[in-house]
């Protein structure tokens, strides 16, 4: 458990919460991340959860039981700790300074020139994170969270030939020189563009 | 779109992922939740998220083991099961069991469905994102709410729709029912509707409508042999039922299709029996002044279109009776042998009285409504206009006038004076010949300023004012004149007063000066005036030309007036006579005896003048001067003198002398009509060039405000224009004229 890591999390957003509410997100590992309401409604998947949490508050009897407010634990088994910090990370920043909308198609390679200045550090990550925080904002569904990564992998390949591509993504070529060329035909049209 | 990358999860095989977790966990624990065998909690965020997190796992393994569609599919398959198995037989049990424990159940069961479909969204919700999206494909909620529809709603909605219409029935006689129940089978039928209010309409409300429509066909014949106003008030409370039915418990747009419906058949159908009901209906209403029952009955065919249009008729028709019946007790009066003179207040007070009555019913009863307002109007217009005796309405009502407004006349309150000429002037307005009322007015207007016999200035104002509002400035414009002479008239008396002074005339003398043209034409009869008098004159004569260089001075004796000291014996008396009489009493003084020729000679004046003044000396209640032989009439073989055994209890007489000008001239309004009619027609070719013959009279019809003449009548003046070559008959066509510039 990381200890530090959480007490950050509540020191530097305890301020910023208006409605006063915690609740504790739990990574795949088991870590407790308390956030303010507001902080975890980025997800609409947690969003919905609060939302009949109301709705069945009479029902919700184990939740209740002793009157007292007692902080709501969510688990998200499919975000490890290290990821569900930055996504937590991601939706206090949106909070104080909304992310932009990306304008489609992408009009530059380099993600400054997409978003502000903090979004486009915050996607400076190692491949293998951005793609973990592809998924966790798939799972979760947070969209701006979604938009801002997928826009950053798409930058990645924007511009480049095919074979620049794979190397950028490690990939081998498993086309026989039948089946590209055969794809190229069926994309022709993508080229002419 | 998201795969495993960097995730090396196990992969979940479909009938692993659906058997252990998903039905498991989440449907079979649903499922019992609803049939009543869970109690507690329903789902937790961690069985929440744990059901979520498989779904979103079996949705995002990769191709062949993504199994999307077929957790869409078994999500429908779920929900119909569920509704075929356990919810369709449940309700088939109970539609025997009436109307109440039928919807009950279905309450129970849609309540049940929308919990189960919330959650099931809840669960698969990750499809709605990508799956549902690319495939076009309805999204859950909507797939479940189909479901229901198939399987449950289409099955049972015969069965509910006329329970809800047994339970509406029984409320309008006055059951209690479960309204809450009723308004939440209600919110199904409309949510049945996909988004629409499809199957609210057809499945509830188009049988609703038809079953209202029997319902109230038979009320109205339950109804009918009551009185209209009792008829109206369970009229009234029906619809206000109605409405507060829509508000309870169903949709607001059928509101209006449902009164409709209800005024059709309880308002509409007996509209002109309920209005023509003998002893009950709008006529008997009026007559017995129910204020009540006629508010509530304007209210109620006020809904109806055009439902209003009988009603003003029957009040145009009844207040035209009541007018009738004012005029045939004056005609009454009149051939029973009462004097018909120009003076009738009873008349004109009853006609008011009738108005004012009439207006306020318009304006309390009927909202001011512009269709009674019409018809109070034409009512008026008809009776105000109906004349009978020698003597016109027109007539009749400025003598109302004149004695409001002279001194002597009706003993009035400032208020009551001004309150009085309001109504007048509201009766003139519906005066066809206003145009004589004006005239006549203006005549006895110039009488009452010239005896100095108007009791208030600003009565006369306020009264010329009220007429102009009506008429405009050219119809009061001569009025205005008069009173403006009398005021102008005031300053310079007192600075010719100052110039009197310096000459020694032993008369007291001042002039009234007129403006021809503001003024009747009076007759003004040459007369030998004291040399007193005339002194006088001529002093104002000059002092007036001196002011005045451009303006012609002339006399009218008739209208002067004179203070007279008579001494019969050891008395002496203030006669108060006009300035002829003052000269025939001059030629009189010293106790001369003179016969009528010798008179008429020394005063040179004409027969027919000086028989009316010596009558007033003579013959009248103060006989000042001794005729021989005494008798009512003047004869000019008569002979005079002073009556030296006069006496009287007064000091100070009047002596009234016969108006010399006769009855009113009604040539003088006839001579102003042809020229408003001929300025008219000038003026409308003038623009318009050439016109039709009908067309140019209709528009001279509407050009005249103050009467309506004779189409003949402007067809002459419309030959008089072409003889004086104003206006030519088109070559081409006779009945087309052409203007002559």
């Amino acid at each position: 458990m990381d200890v530090e890591d959480s007490k950050e999390t509540a020191a530097s957003t305890a301020d910023t919460s208006s409605s006063g509410v915690t609740i504790q997100l739990i990574s795949k590992e088991g870590d407790k991340f308390p956030v303010p309401i507001t902080v975890s409604n980025m997800s609409e998947l947690v969003k919905s959860m609060m939302d009949d949490k109301d709705d069945d508050d009479d029902d919700d009897d184990d939740e209740d039981d002793d009157g007292k407010e007692k902080i709501t634990e969510i688990p998200l088994p499919n975000v490890k700790s290290e990821v569900l910090k930055k996504v937590i990370e991601f939706c206090e920043h949106h909070l104080a300074e909304p992310m932009t909308e990306i304008e489609k198609p992408l009009k530059s390679q380099n993600m400054a020139d997409v978003v502000q200045k903090w979004y486009a550090d915050f996607v400076d990550l190692e491949q293998v994170l951005l793609f973990e925080l592809i998924l966790a904002a798939n799972y979760m569904d947070i969209k701006p969270l979604l938009d801002l990564t997928c826009a950053t992998v798409a930058s990645m390949i924007k511009g480049k030939t095919p074979d620049e591509i794979r190397a950028t993504f490690n990939i081998t070529n498993d086309f026989s020189p039948e089946e590209e060329a055969q794809v190229r035909e069926e994309n022709k049209w993508c080229e002419e563009a | 779109m998201a795969g495993n990358a960097g995730n090396n999860q196990r992969i979940i095989p479909l009938d692993e992922g659906w058997d252990d977790e998903i039905k498991a966990k989440a449907i079979d624990r649903l499922e019992g939740l609803l049939n009543g065998d869970l109690t507690g909690s329903i789902f937790g965020p961690k069985e929440y998220v744990q059901i979520y997190t498989t779904c979103y796992d079996m949705c995002t393994q990769r191709s062949p083991y993504n199994w999307s569609r077929e957790l869409y599919q078994r999500h429908g398959e779920t929900i119909e099961r569920y509704l075929t198995t356990n919810v369709l037989p449940a309700l088939r049990d109970k539609t025997s069991q009436g109307g109440t424990i039928l919807l009950s159940e279905l309450k129970h069961r849609w309540q049940n469905h929308q919990i189960m479909n919330k959650w099931l969204k809840k669960f698969f919700t990750y499809l709605d994102r990508y799956y549902v999206k690319h495939h076009s494909l309805p999204t859950l909620s909507e797939a479940g709410l189909r479901c229901f529809r198939t399987n449950v709603y289409d099955e049972i909605k015969g069965d509910t729709t006329s329970a809800i219409h047994g339970l509406i029935n029984e409320e309008r006689e006055g059951k209690i029912i479960d309204k809450s129940l009723v308004k939440s089978v209600v919110e199904l039928y409309e949510s049945m509707g996909m988004g629409t209010l499809d199957a609210y309409n057809t499945d509830l409300e188009e049988p609703l409508l038809t079953s209202t429509r029997e319902y109230y066909a038979k009320k109205r014949e339950d109804w009918i042999n009551d009185s209209t106003p009792d008829y109206l008030i369970k009229a009234e409370d029906a619809l206000d039922a109605e409405r507060k039915r829509v508000e309870d418990y169903l949709h607001t747009s059928s509101e209006a299709k449902i009164l409709k419906v209800v005024e059709e058949e309880i308002l509409e159908r007996v509209e002109m029996v309920l209005l023509e009901k003998e002893g009950s209906g709008c006529r008997a209403l009026l007559q017995n002044d129910k204020s009540e029952d006629l508010q509530r009955m304007y209210r109620l065919f006020g809904r109806l279109e055009n439902g209003l249009n009988p009603m003003a008729n029957i009040l145009q028709n009844f207040i035209t009776s009541m007018g009738e019946d004012i005029i045939n007790r004056r005609k009454a009066r009149l051939d029973s042998g009462e004097k018909d003179k120009n003076d009738d207040p009873k008349f004109v007070k009853s006609i008011m009285a009738l108005h004012e009555k009439y207006l306020g019913v318009v304006k309390d009863d009927f909202g001011g409504n512009s269709l009674f307002q019409k018809g109070l109007k034409d009512a008026f217009v008809e009776i105000v206009n109906k004349n009978v005796g020698q003597f016109t309405n027109a007539e009749l009502m400025s003598t109302f006038c004149d004695r409001i407004l002279k001194s002597g006349g009706e003993k009035l309150s400032e208020k009551e004076v001004d309150a009085n000429l309001e109504k007048i002037v509201q009766l003139f307005s519906y005066l066809t010949d206003k145009d004589m009322f004006a005239e006549i007015y203006r005549n006895q207007l110039a009488k009452r300023l010239l005896s100095q016999r108007s009791t208030s200035n600003d009565a006369e104002k306020s009264m010329i004012a009220k007429l102009k509002m009506q008429c405009g400035t050219q119809f009061t414009s001569k009025m205005e004149g008069m009173l403006n002479d009398l005021a102008v008239g005031a300053g310079q008396r007192s600075e010719f007063g100052n110039q009197l002074r310096t000459v020694d005339t032993k008369l007291d003398f001042s002039v009234q000066v007129l403006t021809t043209g503001f003024w009747p034409t009076y007759k003004s009869p040459a007369i030998a005036l004291t040399p007193q008098m005339s002194k006088c004159m001529d002093i104002f004569k000059d002092w007036h030309d001196q002011k005045h260089q451009k303006r012609k001075l002339g006399w009218v004796f008739s209208q002067g007036n004179a203070s007279v000291r008579g001494i019969f014996g050891k008395k002496s008396y203030d006669l108060q006579v006009a300035t002829l009489q003052a000269v025939a009493l001059d030629a009189m003084n010293g106790g001369a005896t003179m016969t009528f020729t010798e008179l008429a000679t020394k005063l040179n004046v004409e027969e027919n003048i000086l028989k009316p003044l010596m009558h007033s000396l003579s013959c009248g209640k103060y006989k000042v001067i001794k005729k021989t032989p005494a008798s009512n009439k003047i004869n000019t073989t008569d002979s005079f003198t002073a009556n030296e055994k006069f006496s009287s209890n007064m000091r100070k007489i009047r002596i009234p002398m016969a108006s010399l000008d006769g009855q009113l001239n009604t040539k003088r309004v006839e001579e102003d009509r042809t020229i408003a009619i001929e300025a008219a027609i000038v003026r409308i070719m003038k623009a318009r060039k050439t016109l039709q013959h009908q067309q140019l009279l209709s528009e001279v019809l509407a050009q005249l405000n103050f009467f309506s003449p004779n189409p003949r009548l402007v067809k002459k003046r419309i030959e008089a224009l072409i003889e004086r070559e104003y206006l030519e008959r088109s070559a081409d066509n006779t009945q087309v004229y052409n203007y002559l510039a």
